[in-house]
């Protein structure tokens, strides 16, 4: 157990935000930290407004298709992008009484894009998705700017290297690829091949998260390490990469099989990863972890289960997780009052390193 | 959640002692009992040869991720629907081959079985579920293989082209009998020892089989003219299979055709499958694993339906290609759907309230949808069908009165389908 670290980031509730019946994928804090960002299966962006009293809920974003599968905040302006997984990328005013699209691409992919990165300084888009491509985009006006060669599968991943000049992605089958954005030509691969298995017909796993550090000397990639397809277990893992010299740092491994995927994580300035998992309902939870410690120094709550995603305010006191309602699983008719009912995703707002 | 699996350690490798041990063992418990209470429509019957193509995804195939999609709304998923040859009808982009045979197919949408259950499951939606009368119903395969004969090939009846290991699976035949159970073929391969062995000469094997005769003669004079008939039927099985062997050579097939079925091990084995059913066998099942998606379901979907979507459209072009469409029941389906509702584990559980079955071939419509569900694809709207209502249908497609036609257990007569269930009129030709 890291007892200074401990002691200074222990995250504390402040509050549970929900939008009833509906299910979450997404968080994001705009850079001037006056908002918060959700998305996920209703095809709609939320937006709350962060003040000293209850985050207020601001109207929410339509326009998308299917579900927001990408969203991600300019770091200097009020502007947000988001995508689907229908294929659909757009711009938006994120301060906006009611926001209206800055611009949108209808088709930036064909189906499903699984995620969306913004350049360091604002500049530039890269999205990939199931149709194996990925696009890079001009983030002022949504012209494509370059596409790589396309893959015969999906790619789940895509994060730019802190200095700008290059992109990593990552694959159903665990290859992560530096590729440089002035000609678009692989750079070198990274084996994260641990993410991926064969089970019987199914392609399990793929690399769900990349990230750097802020001075881009590490490489983070996140997944799990498959045992099975079906219902999916597998240890929920993460690989640190020295980014100058290729090697992998640490194999950190975050939870019991049934925990799963490690769906994000970011890389603290102190030097600790902090990730959200989600496996077997009632599973998956919020980890702080120190590389080369044996066990994450902090662990979130039961109440917080099944979490997807998680987003460090800019001042850096805050976090935001997005986790799954309590029995979100069951067979046959699970009704209330005569009501079939859908699960919802609450989104914990805590302080790091209140006492 | 456990998964089931089929394989079970009593079903293991198939070797010829085991075919032939297996289904002696079944004649002495008392073989083709079931009969049918009427012979001479059994004769009429088995003249026209139809055929049946059972495809088996062990688990539940999501219908919102295939034949029932309901996109943009709570639990439509992230995927999108796609424009079917049909007007108006649209299914999963996942299954983009098929979208495009659509006319040629009939889809029901309005199942509503009543297990959610692995165990109860299988069983239960195989067998029709008929109402209990203290026996053991067939699977489909068996009653199949019962109600239309072998054929004139020769071939067992009833062929499971499975993964993993093969076997002589007597427990799908119920109160059949042994002889009607399925002759699993692991991975698709042939049983194991099947051949002779190379240092057993030809004359010593024939010698052998003649011992084996007197034997059986003498064994037959004290027991029921049954028993005689299977041990007669288990080496018959066995010395056509030996005769067979080329349908096991898949170095004899194209390899333009294994990449229309897929480079995959379901592609391959509906390949397999189909080169079964064109050598005369009455009743082929192929079996998939694996579909049971209480986690990551939409990436697992992603993989897992396009790979069944390019198979199955390979099958139903060649068997329209093959002029086998008019005498074949090509069937597809699950245990159950999977639910609306999507668990913290991006997964959907088990859901016999509302979901789909695709067929088509002889004694259908083509082209059509029977039954729906509502906006958000939670409940049937209208008319629910039980897997009763799906036996009867097939039956009827291949011109067996479910109503008419009854099993003979040793002098009890049983239905084929469950007495109070009826077809689903709409997609019957």
């Amino acid at each position: 157990m890291n007892e200074s670290l401990l002691e200074r980031y222990r995250p504390k509730e402040q509050t549970v935000l929900s939008v009833p019946e509906t299910q979450m994928m997404l968080a994001r804090f705009s850079s001037d930290g006056q908002l918060l960002l959700t998305a996920g299966f209703d095809g709609q962006v939320h937006r709350w407004r962060l003040g000293e009293g209850e985050p207020a809920a601001l109207k929410a974003v339509a326009g998308h298709g299917g579900w927001v599968t990408g969203l991600v905040c300019h770091p200097k302006q009020s502007v947000a992008y988001s995508a689907d997984s229908w294929g659909k990328l757009q711009a938006w005013d994120s301060s906006a009484e009611e926001p209206k699209p800055a611009w949108t691409v209808q088709q930036a992919h064909d189906g499903w894009i699984q995620c969306l990165a913004i350049s360091p300084d604002g500049s530039l888009l890269a999205t990939c998705g199931n149709d194996g491509c990925v696009r890079i985009w001009n983030a002022a006006d949504g012209k494509p700017v370059r596409e790589l060669p396309r893959r015969p599968h999906a790619v789940y991943s895509v994060a730019f290297h802190p200095a700008g000049e290059r992109i990593v992605w990552g694959d159903l089958f665990g290859q992560v690829v530096e590729t440089n954005l002035a000609d678009g030509k692989e750079v070198r691969t990274f084996d994260a091949g641990m993410f991926y298995s064969l089970s019987r017909l199914q392609d399990v796993g793929g690399v769900r998260c990349l990230t750097f550090d802020r001075n881009g000397k590490t490489l983070a990639a996140s997944g799990t390490v498959p045992s099975g397809g079906g219902t999916v277990q597998g240890e929920p893992t993460v690989l640190l990469f020295d980014w100058d010299s290729g090697k992998q740092l640490h194999k950190l491994t975050l939870g019991a099989k049934n925990e799963c995927f490690v769906h994000e994580m970011m890389l603290h300035d102190e030097g600790f990863v902090i990730a959200v998992t989600s496996g077997t309902p009632g599973n998956g939870r919020l980890s702080f972890t120190k590389p080369g410690d044996e066990k994450p120094f902090f662990v979130g709550p039961n109440s917080m289960q099944n979490c997807h995603s998680v987003a460090l305010h800019p001042g850096g006191k805050r976090l935001a997780v997005v986790s799954t309602s309590r029995g979100s699983n069951g067979n046959g008719r699970p009704l209330k009052d005569g009501k079939y009912l859908g699960n919802h995703s609450p989104i914990t707002l805590m302080e790091l390193g209140a006492a | 959640m456990k998964s089931s699996s089929l394989c079970k350690p009593w079903e293991h490798r198939l070797s010829r002692r085991q075919v032939l041990g297996g289904l002696a063992g079944a004649a002495a418990a008392g073989l083709g009992l079931g009969s049918l209470t009427q012979p001479l429509l059994a004769e009429q019957l088995k003249k026209q040869h139809k055929q049946v193509i059972f495809v088996w995804l062990d688990g539940g195939l999501s219908q919102l991720e295939s034949w029932d999609p309901k996109p943009g709304t709570q639990f439509g998923g992230p995927f999108r629907a796609i424009q079917t040859s049909v007007p108006g009808l649209h299914i999963s982009e996942l299954m983009p081959q098929m979208a495009k045979r659509m006319h040629h197919l009939t889809l029901v949408r309005s199942l509503c079985t009543k297990d959610n259950s692995h165990s109860a499951g299988v069983a239960r939606i195989q067998r029709g579920d008929p109402k209990n009368r203290g026996v053991t119903y067939p699977y489909f395969g068996s009653a199949v293989a019962k109600l239309l004969g072998p054929g004139d090939s020769g071939l067992p009846p009833y062929i499971w082209v499975k993964p993993g290991s093969g076997g002589f699976v007597d427990k799908d035949a119920g109160f059949l009998g042994a002889k009607y159970g399925a002759l699993a073929l692991g991975d698709g391969k042939p049983p194991e020892n099947l051949l002779r062995h190379p240092e057993l000469s030809q004359r010593d094997d024939e010698e052998r089989n003649e011992l084996r005769r007197m034997i059986n003669q003498r064994y037959a004079a004290r027991r029921r003219p049954q028993s005689n008939e299977a041990n007669s039927y288990v080496y018959d099985v066995a010395s056509v299979l030996m005769e067979r062997m080329d349908l096991f050579d898949e170095g004899q097939v194209p390899d333009k055709e294994w990449d229309r079925y897929g480079r995959t091990e379901f592609g391959r084995h509906m390949l397999i499958g189909r080169r079964f059913a064109e050598a005369g066998v009455t009743f082929v099942k192929i079996n998939s694993y694996g579909w049971d998606t209480h986690g990551d379901n939409f990436n697992g979907h992603l993989s897992l339906v396009p790979k069944v979507d390019q198979a199955l459209a390979a099958m139903v072009d060649d068997l329209i290609d093959r002029g086998m469409w008019d005498n074949t029941l090509l069937i597809m389906m699950s245990e159950f759907g999977r639910t609306p509702r999507i668990n913290g584990h991006i997964g959907r559980d088990h859901w016999p309230e509302a979901w789909s079955v695709v067929m088509g071939g002889t004694g259908l419509k083509q082209g059509v949808v029977a039954g729906q569900t509502n906006k958000e694809g939670t409940w049937v709207e209208g008319d629910e069908h039980d897997i009763g209502h799906v036996f009867h249908t097939w039956f009827r497609a291949l011109g067996i009165d479910p109503h008419r036609v009854e099993y003979d257990n040793a002098g009890q007569p049983l239905p084929i389908a469950h007495d109070d269930c009826h077809e689903i009129q709409e997609v019957l030709a």
